[in-house]
């Protein structure tokens, strides 16, 4: 099943950063075990007597010795691409697309992800019962979406907040944009009253 | 657990990448000018050590078992790392709508306390489960716990969840130890 785009916005994805992290742990674990299962002569005595760097594997290495320096040398590049690749990825905020308007070549429209999120928050606080609200643009300029954190105050009638925003809030910033369809994720932060100090 | 995973995974991309970089930086050197020494890593003392050394020296058992932690740790980060977020139902289309585990408990917590004869109220929620747990000095378990069940089902009949979460109310109560 795939996401739509209104709920891949509710939250930064975090699925390479958990596949990477899963993918070194599983390694680590099945390497440790391996080395753990030779060194405790579970695969014979003699095995587990050898050295570590075993004279029979630099042997073989050092009669393949060209194809085994490429080999190495192209691994150390592809692994120096990928991590650098990860890096970047992972410290990369996450991005705040404008919204396309008009994709028409010398008639170009464009809002601002500060503007259309601004007008939107300023909506979205005047709903009774809303204590706060913030509005950012997620996703990637050719498929936008907003993500609109609502803090209500404590006693809030949440249908009465819902059936709003969607046709104050978001159908005013649909219309004012002259959009049909604004994939939004809305998260609401429920009871958020100060804290009240009880005698 | 997700800012964690996200810092543990720069740092092994950052790792790795470095790896990399020397691996093939030491072996094209060596290929270049086989008669110079090593330029940043020290490997043929690394090389002798390691032909010294047996599978079954004590060391080598410490390091991989430290690997094989480690790397546990690694996996069980990863797996507890996945979107906590309750899910409600979505008001229109393309609008999708979440709260937080924490909001939930709130609500429910807020209700149960401004019940009768609660005392006090711990709640804990996630997207399949509601925990409470109340405190009552005046009302036994057998009496408080049923009226509990029907108040937070019906709030929670209230609030659009896409999935109802299952309910479960313990009543700590000294008229019970009696």
């Amino acid at each position: 099943m795939s996401k739509s785009v209104a709920a891949k916005a509710l939250s930064r994805s975090y699925t390479g950063e958990r596949t990477w992290a899963f993918l070194v742990g599983l390694l680590a674990l099945a390497g440790g075990a391996l080395a753990l299962v030779v060194g405790f002569g579970l695969l014979g005595e003699f095995r587990g007597r050898r050295p570590l760097l075993d004279p029979m594997a630099l042997d073989w290495l050092g009669g393949h010795a060209t194809p085994a320096r490429i080999v190495a040398i192209v691994l150390g590049v592809l692994l120096l691409v990928l991590g650098l690749r990860g890096t970047l990825r992972s410290l990369r905020p996450e991005p705040r697309p404008d919204v396309d308007l008009d994709r028409t070549e010398g008639a170009e429209l464009v809002v601002t992800a500060a503007a259309i999120s601004g007008a939107v928050q300023a909506d979205a606080e005047q709903l009774d019962g809303v204590s706060r609200a913030r509005v950012r643009a997620v996703g990637s300029r050719t498929s936008p979406a907003l993500r609109v954190t609502l803090w209500l105050n404590e006693g809030t009638d949440l249908r009465s907040v819902w059936t709003e925003l969607d046709t104050r809030v978001l159908t005013r910033a649909r219309e004012s944009l002259g959009l049909d369809v604004l994939p939004t994720a809305v998260r609401l932060e429920l009871d958020t009253s100060a804290a009240k100090r009880v005698r | 657990m997700r800012p964690l995973v996200r810092l543990l995974s720069t740092l092994l991309a950052l790792t790795v990448a470095a790896a990399g970089a020397l691996l093939a930086l030491e072996v094209g050197w060596h290929w270049w000018r086989p008669e110079s020494g090593p330029l940043l890593v020290p490997w043929p003392r690394w090389q002798a050590e390691l032909a010294s050394l047996g599978w079954d020296a004590y060391a080598v058992r410490v390091g991989a078992g430290v690997l094989a932690a480690a790397g546990l740790v690694l996996l069980l980060c990863a797996l507890g790392a996945g979107n906590r977020a309750i899910r409600l139902t979505d008001p229109a289309d393309e609008v999708s709508v979440s709260t937080s585990p924490r909001s939930l408990a709130r609500l429910v917590g807020l209700t149960v306390r401004a019940q009768d004869n609660v005392a006090g109220a711990t709640v804990t929620a996630s997207a399949r489960r509601v925990r409470v747990r109340a405190k009552s000095t005046l009302e036994t378990e057998g009496e408080l716990r049923p009226r509990l069940l029907a108040t937070v089902s019906a709030l929670l009949d209230d609030v659009p969840l896409v999935r109802r979460p299952k309910v479960s109310v313990v009543v700590d109560s000294p008229k019970d130890r009696r």
